[in-house]
């Protein structure tokens, strides 16, 4: 297999998008599935069928960590070290893994047969500590699960007993977003029509004009559940009425912000209410064109969501004249490669554009100008999710099951130190505090809470006695903090909060895209202070430091990656100073790569 | 047209301009790196943040688009602690490199800091480590721990020469600049990267480590190394002899010009001054019989004795003068009187045309500067007696005296014509700035001051005559052209009462029509364009020989 052979393949490739750069990831996907990594010849090959210079090849293929510039193992381990699987001990699995496989993380066996990298979150805190084996999730991983995944390394991917899935909770009762849930081989067409799936889409379509739409979804207060809260309605009526561009509907399924993992559950077990409510959204905007971004870690639901699209083409859903209406969309899948940035809606477009993922300035908004210039939508998989119960049962049937702001319900997805971790459905005026007691059995074995973060990584810390609050995002905005992305990770007395700091900044320095100046420095600034801490080398001056730096990169930047580094900060500092001076003047050290040694 | 106001004035632009072009307007200088107004804006160094009233958080002047009412702030004490956070930022990872470093002197880093940082800094963990002293091509020199990722030389190969070669890889504080793996920097226009590298990071490999900026003085004046007349500044040294080998002219910086060469200067042009200071004519060579006695005023008493005699009991001097486009307006203008006019004698700068390499930028084929000027005084182009007829008078000994100017006569008309010219040419005059074949064979030779050691003004390609600017006095012996000139015309008994260039030059603007209401002050020193001109067709685009 060489560079020739894939030619055709290109051309097609190239030939889906409106742009030819557009088809910078997909063809370095093509490269490195079918040649195992990316050399300098395939950059030229690339730049030579995008139109553009090698160096931007290049500084895609080292923007992205998935892509590899070399040759690496026949499999890949990539293990998972994010908060919420060190909270459950992924510095021990790492270790254990290294033992085993005599080497350290970022190496390759001698016999060419595994590569062992440490990435970020993987989004699958539920069954932390948690790996990747090539496109495999695995987890829950103690020392037997580590032996059986190792050996399936090093079996043939075929040949291999199944890997064991996990036995986490998961919500199926709905109302709004898990009813399909209790698929673990996901929901076909017949299956999901069969339960009043595509209702709403033919209402819309027959009998509702896109203005009406709009004003349904602004009446249900449906909030976007990506984490930012925005009203999804007031969003979907900034695209200008009158414009000659074509507006492009892009959903954001690179759910990257460690502790959720909301989004795979729909993609991987209900991908025709995504799909619904994508079609639904983008007759109310006028798009015709949709793209879904999904992670590049996410194999099996990138796969899952193409099963659907392609039965939706089939039945008539996607397409010119759909149900013979009159309304075109077309949907297509663009997988990223491993960038958490790729998040932020702008940087989603740019990476869509064959750019690196940078967010972009603004004005001008992406309503007006995003995709390649033209006005445009970036909604969340969660949110667009939610649309066909809203257009099916009503406004107010959405609207009354949250608060008087936020309607609906979300699914929370809860890790770390609960008896139960899992994906729950719940209303939006569910407290913290009933969702981990209730819900999902307390704190685990017993012990004592301490701390929780309660909308994904980058949202303010509470403690054990700030619990007592809605999960919506005006309750927890008057608490100090976010909903964000609805990830919710526990902390109990065994977790260290200077590890969980380490941790917090290590993260944020791995994805800062390093565009602006008080990101790209602020992140690696930070974190090396910390790390200096944890190694047992920190002075008490640090602390005001921190806060100093924290602030400083709050407000300044392109987009609020910063602002997001800057809380973790803040907060725990602010709220577990003196547990963080004890640790200075005990001159205490990390035990490990864990989040568990804690001082008494 | 929105009217703003900015530290408390007011003005009115136009629309879709932003905050940092309406207070440059208002001679408000806000900070910035990665602004350039000549690329596209990237709006990633965030120093350019102000306060903008009813906006809660500071916004970059760069992207910020005006708006009617809209009241700025660029020096209120927010908009200062958010800068002086950015600098902070900006200095954390970056080297202590200030006494090695070239740019020092000249840096925006340490200019902002001075203007508005100054404070402690609380760095105090080990930098990111990255390559430095990386040769990228013949004329740059990377450090990639210095940049600032402001990505302005990606954007400048991106978008103006459109080359590519700038990447910014990886992410996060390990993004760093280069060039694609194996790749060199060897475009045409290379060393513009070094002009707008606001930081030490790209410096050029010719200047590296020669002088301290401080020690250098500026001049402003063009480019002679082809008919666009890019506008630079002269960088030189006069006091330091220990510096750069002695030599004056330490290195050549383009001068903005928007209706020339923008921002931007080709390499060719930048790095083409070192005849300045090398293999120059340093004093007046004699015919080798009064060799002890070579003297400017021994030298122009023969030639103009010379040139009085040829012309007497009535018949037409048998006099040849040949001129060239590297001399300026005033004394192709003097030559024009005196030998044209006066004299009566055959006089042309229409020589073989030898046209170089060209491109649809800035580099001209034509590589004189003053190829317009000539042609507007009558010596050149289609219309001009061919110099070519002045060599066939000379060698069919028809000629007392010839005068070369400024031209290789072996290059032009090739070596089998022109050696035989001493053997049938009498008196044979070159006037020139360095050695070249013609040299040897002339009796006379007559140091010129080069175009930078005079004033004067030339006229480009597209028919804007611009100021030569004088940098330092003519070196050693050298002279003048004109004020040699104005020296013949007085021996040979003209009354041209001029005393320099600039009153020579309002002779010729009241004789030319196209000059006509243009003086030294009208054209500045941004040039200004004729009424009407030969054959030069405004801003063409077209790579062409004019």
């Amino acid at each position: 297999m060489n560079l020739s052979d894939l030619n055709g393949r290109a051309e097609e490739i190239v030939r889906r998008y409106e742009s030819r750069k557009a088809a910078m990831l997909p063809l370095l996907w093509l490269v490195q599935e079918n040649l195992g990594h990316v050399s300098q010849e395939a950059e030229a090959w690339v730049g030579r069928l995008l139109g553009v210079a090698r160096s931007h090849v290049h500084e895609a293929v080292t923007f992205y960590h998935m892509f590899h510039t070399g040759p690496v193992g026949r499999r890949e381990l990539r293990v998972c070290t994010s908060l919420p699987c060190r909270l459950r001990g992924s510095g021990d699995v790492l270790a254990r893994i290294e033992e085993k496989l005599k080497i350290r993380s970022g190496e390759t066996t001698p016999d060419r047969e595994v590569t062992l990298t440490e990435v970020e979150c993987l989004c699958a805190c539920e069954m932390s500590p948690m790996a990747q084996l090539d496109e495999t999730f695995v987890g829950p991983l103690d020392s037997q699960t580590i032996d059986v995944v190792l050996q399936a390394a090093l079996d043939e991917p075929e040949g291999s007993a199944p890997l064991p899935e996990p036995d986490v909770f998961i919500s199926t009762t709905g109302p709004v977003l898990s009813s399909h849930f209790g698929n673990p081989e996901g929901t076909f067409f017949e299956r999901y029509v069969a339960d009043g799936g595509y209702h709403a889409a033919r209402r819309v379509l027959t009998s509702m004009s896109p203005e009406q739409v709009i004003q349904e979804v602004s009446r249900a207060n449906l909030r976007g559940l990506g984490g930012a809260g925005f009203p999804t309605g007031k969003k979907w009526s900034f695209v200008p009425k009158t414009t000659t561009k074509p507006k492009y509907l892009v959903v954001n399924a690179d759910e990257g912000e460690p502790g959720t993992f909301k989004d795979r559950y729909i993609l991987e077990r209900d991908p025709h209410a995504l799909l619904e409510g994508m079609i639904i959204a983008a007759y109310a905007i006028g798009s015709h064109k949709a793209y879904v971004y999904i992670r590049g870690e996410y194999f099996r639901p990138a796969r899952r969501l193409q099963r659907a699209i392609d039965e939706a083409y089939g039945q008539g859903w996607l397409g010119k004249n759909i149900q013979g209406t009159g309304f075109d969309l077309d949907a297509l899948i663009h997988r990223g490669a491993g960038a958490y940035i790729c998040g932020e809606e702008t940087a989603l477009l740019t990476s869509i554009e064959g750019g690196k993922g940078f967010p972009k300035l603004k004005p001008p908004f992406p309503a007006v100008s995003g995709l390649f210039a033209c006005p445009t939508i970036v909604n969340n998989v969660e949110t667009l999710a939610c649309v066909p119960f809203i257009l099916r049962n009503g406004a107010e049937r959405f609207a009354a099951l949250g608060t008087a702001k936020q309607g609906g319900t979300r699914l929370f997805c809860v890790s770390g130190h609960v008896t139960r971790p899992g994906v729950y459905e719940a209303s939006v005026s569910v407290t913290l505090r009933g969702l981990i007691e209730d819900a999902c059995g307390g704190v685990r074995d017993g012990r004592k809470l301490k701390a929780v973060i309660p909308g994904g990584i980058s949202a303010k810390i509470l403690t054990a006695d700030e619990i007592d609050v809605a999960m919506d995002f005006d309750s927890l905005l008057g608490a100090g903090t976010m909903a964000g992305s609805g990830g919710v990770i526990v902390m109990d007395e065994t977790a260290c909060m200077v590890d969980a700091l380490e941790s917090a900044s290590r993260f944020f320095a791995h994805e800062s895209c390093g565009q602006c100046s008080p990101c790209r420095e602020g992140t690696g600034w930070v974190h090396r202070i910390v790390r200096r801490i944890v190694e047992g080398q920190g002075n008490l001056r640090d602390l005001d430091d921190l806060l100093g730096i924290a602030r400083d990169m709050e407000g300044k930047t392109i987009c609020v990656f910063a602002d997001a580094a800057a809380w973790p900060v803040l907060s725990y500092i602010t709220k577990f100073r003196g547990e963080f001076e004890e640790y200075i003047r005990a001159g205490r050290k990390s035990a490990g790569r864990n989040v568990t040694a804690c001082p008494a | 047209m929105p009217r703003l106001t900015i530290d408390g004035r007011t003005v009115s632009v136009g629309e879709g301009a932003t905050v940092i072009a309406a207070a440059e307007q208002l001679g408000i200088f806000v900070p910035r790196y990665c602004y350039h107004p000549g690329l596209s804006i990237a709006g990633n160094c965030r120093i350019c943040l102000v306060e903008v009233e009813k906006f809660p958080k500071l916004q970059i002047a760069c992207n910020a688009p005006v708006a009617e009412g809209m009241v700025v702030h660029t020096k209120s004490e927010k908009a200062e602690a958010g800068r002086r956070a950015v600098l902070e930022f900006l200095l954390a990872n970056h080297p202590l490199d200030c006494p090695v470093c070239d740019q020092s002197g000249e840096c925006d880093l340490q200019n902002f800091y001075m203007n508005f940082g100054l404070y402690q800094p609380r760095f105090r963990e080990q930098k990111v480590k990255k390559r430095k002293a990386v040769k990228l091509g013949s004329h740059v020199m990377l450090d990639q721990e210095r940049c600032i990722l402001c990505s302005r030389c990606v954007r400048f190969t991106d978008e103006i020469t459109k080359t590519g070669e700038f990447g910014i890889f990886d992410r996060g504080d390990r993004a760093e600049l280069g060039l694609y793996p194996g790749e060199t920097l060897d475009n045409p226009y290379s060393a513009n990267v070094v002009d707008i590298c606001p930081v030490g990071a790209l410096t050029e490999r010719d200047f590296r480590f020669k002088a301290r900026v401080w020690y250098l003085s500026s001049a402003a004046t063009v480019c002679n190394g082809c008919s666009q007349g890019c506008n630079v500044d002269m960088h030189f040294v006069l006091d330091r002899p220990h510096l750069n080998d002695g030599a004056r002219v330490v290195r050549v910086k383009p001068r903005t010009n928007p209706h020339v060469n923008q921002w931007w200067m080709c390499d060719e042009g930048r790095y083409g001054f070192g005849w300045l200071d090398r293999g120059r004519l340093r004093s007046v060579r004699a015919p080798s019989a009064l060799a002890a006695d070579s003297t400017w005023e021994l030298a122009l008493a023969t030639i103009s004795a010379a040139l009085a005699r040829s012309g007497q009991g009535g018949t037409r001097p048998r006099v040849g003068v040949i001129a060239s486009a590297q001399l300026t307006n005033e004394e192709l203008f003097l030559v024009r009187t005196i030998f044209g006019q006066a004299l009566g004698a055959q006089v042309s700068a229409a020589v073989p045309e030898q046209p170089g390499s060209c491109d649809e930028f800035l580099i001209k084929a034509d590589k004189n500067p003053n190829t317009a000027g000539a042609k507007l005084l009558g010596l050149a182009g289609p219309d001009a007696p061919p110099a070519e007829r002045i060599v066939d008078e000379a060698l069919a000994g028809r000629l007392d005296v010839l005068w070369v100017f400024a031209h290789d006569l072996v290059r032009l008309f090739g070596a089998e014509n022109v050696r035989r010219l001493p053997e049938s040419v009498p008196l044979i005059v070159y006037s020139g700035t360095n050695e070249n074949a013609t040299t040897q064979l002339a009796h006379w030779v007559l140091p010129s001051a080069a175009y930078v050691e005079k004033d004067g003004t030339f006229v480009n390609c597209h028919g804007r005559v611009q100021r030569v600017g004088r940098a330092f006095p003519p070196l050693a012996d050298s002279r003048e052209e004109w004020r040699v000139l104005l020296d013949v015309a007085r021996r040979l008994g003209l009354t041209l009462d001029w005393r320099g260039p600039e009153e020579i030059f309002r002779a010729l603007a009241a004789a030319l029509p196209p000059f006509a209401s243009l003086s030294y002050q009208t054209i500045g020193e941004h040039g200004a364009d004729l009424a009407t001109v030969g054959s030069a067709t405004g801003t063409a685009a077209r790579c062409s020989k004019s």
